[in-house]
C-alpha cells in the first residue's frame, strides 16, 4: 500500500490496543522477546485507527 | 475437521505458500485463542479488499478469533461486504442466495448433527444487516421460531454498502445516503429485540469498539447454542466509505453509538445464565 503504520520502539509499551482495533488481519504482530509490536507495512492499509486509540503516540501513519 | 486435514505431507511442505505454513505452525486450531491473544498467533481470517478503516471488516476479525472450535465451525453467509473477508479465511464457509442464510444453515445445522452425532459442529450465520433484516428477515425469524441449534451474527453498518449506498431497514431515521438523498423516512427495525420474543435463548447487542465485550458475546452465544436453541449477537460496524467519515474515526463512531442507540444489552434465560456461571 502506499501509507502505512509505524512503531516508535521508543514510546510503544506493548499494551496491544492496537491490535484489537487493526481491521487488518495479521499486519500488527506483539513480539514477546521485546514485549512491543511490530507492523508488517505492505499488508497495512494505513486507515489510522491504531494511532487514535495509542495513548503513548507510539504510532504514526506516513507514506513508504 | 479433524486438524490432520491442515498438515501438509513432508513431501508437499516445501510447496506450499507462506502464510499456509504459519497457519499450520501458529494457527489458532490446537491451542485455545481468544480475542486477548490476537497479535500472538496466526489469524484465520487472510488479507482481504475491505476499505482501510472498515468495521465491518474489524468485526469479521474479531468473531473469527473468539470461535471456540474454528476446525468444526461452519459459517454461512450471504453476498455483501461481510462476504470478502470470509471467503479468503481458512475456516469453513458457505455463501447462499441473498437472505436465504439461516434456511441454510438450519439443513446443514441438521444434517451436521445425523453425520456427527458425537462432535459439536458450530453453524454460524454471519451476514448483513440487509441479508438479515430485510431480504432474509422471514427466514432468520422462522429459523428462531423453529428453535435451531444455530448463532445468527449480524454485522450492522445500517447501509447497503458495497452496492454504492442504498437505505437498508437498519439504517437510522433521517440517515442521509448516497442513493437515499431526502434521508430515511421510517426507524431503524428492532431485530434485537424481535430475537427475544422469536425463541432466541441469548442475545448481544455490541459494537466493534469493545473488543473483549465481542468476543465474549461471540463465545457465548455459539456454546450456547450447542445446547439450548437459537442465539442471536448484533456487532456495529460503522462504515467509513458511506457515512463519509475519515477512516481513522471507526472507533469514535461506534463509541459514540454505545452511549446513543447502541448501548451494550444481553439478554439470556435463566437455565442459559445458570450454565454460563457453570462454564
Amino acid at each position: 500500500m502506499y501509507v502505512a503504520a509505524k512503531v516508535e520502539v521508543e514510546k510503544c509499551t506493548g499494551c496491544k490496543l492496537c491490535i484489537l482495533s487493526c481491521p487488518e488481519p495479521n499486519v500488527l504482530r506483539y513480539l514477546p522477546e521485546t514485549k512491543q509490536v511490530a507492523v508488517n507495512q505492505q499488508r497495512c492499509k494505513g486507515c489510522g485507527l491504531c494511532v487514535t486509540v495509542c495513548s503513548k503516540d507510539a504510532l504514526t501513519v506516513s507514506s513508504i | 475437521m479433524s486438524t490432520k486435514i491442515i498438515t501438509p505431507v513432508d513431501e508437499f511442505a516445501d510447496f506450499l505458500p507462506q502464510e499456509y505454513k504459519e497457519l499450520v505452525a501458529r494457527g489458532p486450531y490446537r491451542e485455545r485463542r481468544s480475542v486477548e491473544d490476537l497479535g500472538t498467533f496466526k489469524e484465520i481470517i487472510e488479507e482481504h479488499p475491505h476499505c482501510a478503516g472498515c468495521g465491518v471488516s474489524l468485526g469479521i476479525r474479531l468473531l473469527a478469533a473468539a470461535l471456540p472450535s474454528p476446525e468444526d465451525t461452519l459459517i454461512v453467509g450471504t453476498p455483501g461486504c461481510s462476504f470478502f473477508g470470509l471467503v479468503q479465511a481458512a475456516l469453513n464457509y458457505s455463501n447462499t442466495a441473498f437472505g436465504n442464510q439461516n434456511a441454510v444453515a438450519t439443513g446443514l445445522k441438521r444434517m451436521l448433527q445425523i453425520r456427527f452425532p458425537h462432535v459439536h459442529k458450530d453453524v454460524v450465520v454471519v451476514a448483513g444487516d440487509g441479508g438479515i433484516a430485510d431480504i432474509g428477515l422471514d427466514l432468520t425469524l422462522h429459523s428462531w421460531f423453529r428453535r435451531e441449534k444455530i448463532t445468527t451474527i449480524m454485522l450492522d453498518n445500517e447501509v447497503y454498502a458495497n452496492t454504492g449506498g442504498q437505505e437498508s431497514g437498519m439504517s437510522r431515521q433521517g440517515q442521509v445516503l448516497n442513493m437515499a438523498p431526502q434521508g430515511k423516512r421510517f426507524s431503524k427495525i428492532p431485530v434485537f429485540e424481535m430475537a427475544k420474543v422469536s425463541g432466541c435463548v441469548y442475545g448481544a447487542r455490541v459494537t466493534v469498539a469493545s473488543p473483549r465485550k465481542v468476543g465474549r458475546a461471540v463465545r457465548n452465544a455459539i456454546l450456547v447454542a450447542r445446547e439450548f436453541g437459537p442465539t442471536y449477537v448484533q456487532i456495529f460496524t460503522p462504515c467509513p466509505t458511506n457515512m463519509k467519515f475519515p477512516p481513522n474515526q471507526t472507533l469514535k463512531v461506534a463509541k459514540e453509538a454505545e452511549k446513543d442507540h447502541y448501548t451494550y444489552e444481553e439478554f439470556m434465560s435463566a437455565e442459559v445464565a445458570a450454565y454460563l456461571a457453570r462454564l
